[in-house]
């Protein structure tokens, strides 16, 4: 039973080098604020400021995007994409970004945004009911 | 209730719930009935088998019945139910109104429960004395599931969600539209204002769609069988004799389930636009939980067959694979991966529903293993390390250790919602998955070709080590040529060494597969099985890898910041319609669209140039849009070039030539008098027969003046008089004749413009000067942010065909290994 329970060590040290390394790598959801004071990468969890600009012109420079939003502890900030404007994006609900402060401007290396789906939510498009009336 | 409404057609869905309740009825009585037939020791167990097998059957034809009642529901269109409503549309075709089928989870839940009943019904064909403990547990599976859509309320609790749910019933129609709420009238006629169903998200509607689903499920719902004949085996005390004919149904479901997860990957990199086969998504990550552990299991199962030891472990993963399907099923459908999944997933409510399907399975599992502990069949002596057996089963832990490290980091959301923990996933979460599956992934190529050289029991080392040797050597010598000239070794070193192991394993295989061929036929399953492991692996390495993006675009004009450089390499690239740009060692060229809706295709013209700059090639790339209905926004999907050594890939990321409207109407409207305000101001220009206008796409040659007799849609009178003025137009080498016209009628002038859209031109004749022999053209340019552009992003992924033809050549082996293992069934 040595081998076998020499083995056995070996899968749990892995397990267990598996788990702090996830733990290690983790990262956290913070806010502007706490992304000022740290280089390192963060996540960030928030709205689309929807009444700033939005500012996207693929004619001027095709890999910048830039837009504010307003994190859940509600400070407000720029930030700063390299590439497309996502589709959609005005409607998002929510947005969760990855990326780091730099000189007052947060520089996402990830956009991930939830959007009232039109394909998943339920909800009867009322125009469409409107428009109908008419032919009443 | 139901006279209250004008125009439904309930009929269908109620024939359809009746269906519905009848295979949660029958299913029970299947379970019940195979569960005395076990257990009954009156000698009544004939007659409940018999009533089991009725159970069953009907179970299956009430599944049939379900699916045919949902399929003609969406067929005929009747948005009156949900489902058709919420998934389907009238404009979409046949085949696609079949993927609309499993669109919605009912239909994935429909599509398991039925794939079940046929695996259930083969089984009752050929389980033999296996039929009654295997199938009570496959009954049980089938309650299970039939609960999920079973769409009743049960003490104020919803049990499941049905696929006949009418509309009115899924939600409030005078919350959503409160003219219902006023004008009961139009509320009792409500159907008359639904025209249309919400219809399917156009990335959907891709023939990938339309089989992969059915297979994927295919292979999870397959996953029950060895769960069913290791609880039966335990339960029945027979202890051993249940791994041989499990082995056969455990390699059918790896096989089904590895090429339904390949399909899917397919399906993203075909026609999804994140650009890759592979993102180390949850959902993905999700279904490939499974297919570890069974091939973990698989392996073990045969060690055991073979040499008796390694039961523990084989008797675990075959139970944990199918806890694990049920797990995946719950990460998928039950919401909780929420703000990490770029999925978009309803919660359906079945929260609790889903979490209860997993316990009931894995207690069933723990209760089985724990009851029996002490009897469970253990090996006298320790494998010699020299042994075939030894290393396979290390090569099965580690499997399943790089199934837990996926389980582990994909919880995170799961972890957060026990523990009220907020940990967000890592920020390299593709980098963490990469390198650890890389190293698990060395280990496992290692020791699937190391063991080849092994035999059961007890090997000679002296005889096998310098074989072994010098194979590693020839892999590490081609796996080293190979990262060299691919450029692998730019990456971390584990995928360099993973080159290595995964050419070691297909040497080793591919020894065996000779040896095979010259008479050992019953080896080259698993040689070649292994050999489209190693080959998938090398494909993946490569072209995930050393994938590079052609796109890359430094030109922005103001906002270069060498921060962003360095995090996120540019990779859009602006291209103006008929203006060429050079990009890495091609020009393309947007050079036009072709519109068939809800699809609108860029025709990308791409030139191919050699180390002189020569055009050496050229070829038409076509990436689309969907417009998205009504709400605006699109869906890009990507075009490939495929050649055999690598894959030009091209999507669209940004466009200004596309209309909102163009899903409804096929073009877009434009007001006469609005017109000109898509122009910069114009520019008159007085010319003489054969001067030359120049403009900013090109030049105009005025050919002279002609009096026109008839013009189009207009009477001219008497008095009436219309001249013409030819233009010759050449553009971007291409030529166009133009005539603007100059029209006298009753006494009042006008002008009829003409256009090259291409060129971005308009031109009109404004006004005649005979003393000086000249007329003055009006032209009108499109402004430059007016011009139709596209921003499109391209990415070269060399050798990925070593993906996908791997791919097959380990479904091919997995199939002859169920034909070898079928026949030792028969055999015995």
């Amino acid at each position: 039973m040595k081998r076998k329970s020499i083995f056995g060590l070996v899968v749990i040290a892995v397990a267990i080098a598996v788990i702090i390394s996830t733990y290690a790598s983790s990262s956290t959801y913070s806010s502007f604020s706490e992304a000022k004071e740290t280089n390192s990468e963060l996540h960030i969890i928030g709205h689309l400021d929807k009444k700033k600009e939005l500012y996207y012109d693929a004619t001027k420079d095709a890999n910048y995007f830039s837009f504010f939003m307003t994190d859940n502890k509600g400070q407000e900030c720029k930030v700063v994409f390299s590439g497309t404007k996502p589709e959609d994006f005005e409607r998002s609900q929510q947005i969760v970004l990855t990326g780091r402060m730099l000189n007052n401007e947060f520089h996402a290396s990830k956009i991930l945004m939830k959007c009232p789906s039109k394909y998943t939510q339920d909800k009867l498009e009322t125009t469409e009911v409107s428009a109908k009336k008419a032919d009443i | 209730m139901t006279t209250d409404f004008k125009g439904e057609h309930l009929l269908p869905g109620q024939i359809g719930q009746i269906f519905v309740v009848l295979s949660f009825g029958s299913a029970l009585l299947s379970f019940l009935s195979y569960y005395y037939a076990t257990t009954a020791k009156d000698g009544k167990n004939d007659s409940w088998q018999f009533l089991g097998r009725i159970g069953f059957f009907l179970n299956s034809v009430s599944v049939l019945g379900i699916g045919t009642c949902l399929f003609y529901i969406l067929y005929q269109h009747y948005f009156e139910y949900h489902y058709a409503w919420a998934y389907t549309q009238r404009s979409l075709p046949v085949y696609y109104l079949v993927s609309g089928f499993w669109n919605g989870q009912e239909g994935g839940f429909l599509l398991w429960t039925f794939w079940q009943a046929v695996l259930g019904n083969i089984l009752i064909w050929r389980a033999r004395s296996w039929e009654r403990p295997v199938m009570t547990v496959i009954s049980l599976s089938q309650v299970v599931l039939a609960t999920m859509v079973l769409g009743i309320d049960v003490i104020n609790v919803r049990l499941g969600s049905s696929p006949f749910l009418l509309l009115r019933e899924a939600m409030d129609l005078r919350e959503s539209a409160p003219i219902f709420r006023t004008n009961p009238e139009m509320y009792h006629n409500y159907l008359s204002y639904i025209t249309d169903g919400q219809g399917m998200n156009p990335s959907l509607q891709n023939y990938w769609m339309v089989i992969h689903p059915p297979t994927l499920f295919l292979g999870l719902a397959a996953v029950v069988v060895p769960f069913a004949y290791a609880v039966a085996g335990l339960w029945q005390k027979k202890y051993s004799e249940w791994i041989k004919p499990a082995i056969p149904y455990t390699l059918f479901a790896a096989m089904v389930l590895g090429t339904g997860i390949i399909m899917g990957s397919f399906w993203a990199y075909e026609s999804l636009n994140f650009g890759g086969f592979w993102a180390w998504d949850p959902i993905e990550n999700a279904s490939v939980f499974p297919w570890l552990t069974l091939v973990a299991a698989l392996h073990v199962m045969i060690v055991f067959k073979n040499t008796g030891h390694s039961y523990a472990i084989a008797v675990f993963l075959a139970l944990v694979s199918f806890v694990l399907v049920w797990y995946s099923s719950f990460l998928a459908r039950s919401g909780v991966l929420g703000d990490t999944s770029v999925h978009a997933f309803t919660d359906l409510g079945m929260f609790w529903q889903l979490v209860i399907g997993i316990l009931i399975f894995l207690g069933l599992a723990i209760y089985m293993v724990v009851s029996r502990w002490k009897e469970l069949p253990r090996s006298q002596k320790d494998e010699d390390t020299y042994s075939r057996e030894f290393w396979m089963f290390v090569g099965s832990v580690f499997l399943a250790l790089s199934c837990l490290q996926l389980i582990v980091v994909t919880s995170i959301p799961v972890w957060n919602a026990t523990f009220g923990t907020k940990i967000a996933p890592p920020n390299n979460e593709v980098a963490l998955y990469n390198v650890f599956q890389a190293a698990f992934a060395i280990l496992v190529t290692l020791l699937a070709g190391f063991t080849q050289f092994l035999k059961y029991k007890k090997t000679d080392p002296s005889k096998i080590l310098p074989k072994v040797i010098a194979y590693l050597v020839l892999a590490a010598l081609i796996g080293a040529l190979i990262v060299y000239v691919t450029g692998v070794y730019h990456l971390k070193v584990v995928f360099s060494l993973l080159m290595i192991g995964s050419v070691y394993s297909v040497l080793a295989n591919g020894k065996i597969l000779v040896e095979a061929f010259k008479g050992k036929f019953k080896l080259a399953g698993s040689a070649i099985a292994h050999i489209g492991f190693g080959l998938l692996m090398v494909g993946a390495l490569i072209s995930a890898g050393t994938s590079k993006v052609v796109s890359e675009n430094n030109s922005g004009q103001q906002f270069t910041t060498e921060v962003t450089k360095e995090t996120n390499p540019r990779e859009n690239i602006l291209v103006y319609r008929n203006e060429p740009v050079k990009m890495g060692n091609y020009i393309v060229n947007y050079i036009g669209d072709s519109i068939s809706a809800p699809n609108h295709f860029y025709k990308v013209l791409y030139q191919e140039l050699d180390s002189s700059g020569m055009i050496t090639n050229q070829f038409l790339l076509k990436p689309k849009v969907q417009v998205n209905k009504g709400a605006g926004g699109f869906t890009a999907s990507p075009d490939t070039r495929h050649y055999l050594f690598h894959d030009l890939y091209t999507h669209i990321t940004m466009t200004n030539s596309l209309s909102v409207n163009e899903n409804v109407d096929g073009s877009d409207a434009h007001g006469q008098e609005d017109d000109d305000k898509n122009y910069d101001p114009p520019i008159p220009h007085q010319v003489s027969v054969g001067d030359t206008i120049r403009f900013r796409e090109g030049y105009i040659v005025f050919k002279g003046l002609s009096n026109e007799t008839s013009v189009s849609n207009l009477q001219l009178g008497k008095n009436d008089a219309a001249i013409g003025a030819s233009l010759d137009v050449a553009s971007h080498g291409k030529n166009f004749q133009l005539k603007p016209l100059y029209i006298i009628k009753n006494n009042s002038v006008f002008g009829i413009a003409k256009k090259v859209d291409e060129a971005g031109l308009k031109v009109t004749l404004t006004r005649i000067l005979p003393s000086i022999r000249k007329a003055e053209i009006m032209v009108y340019q499109q402004p430059v942010g007016k011009k139709k552009f596209i921003v499109m992003r391209a990415i070269d992924f060399p050798f990925i065909n070593f993906f996908w033809a791997g791919t097959i050549i380990m479904v091919i082996g997995f199939l002859l290994s169920i034909f070898r293992r079928n026949k030792e069934l028969k055999a015995s």
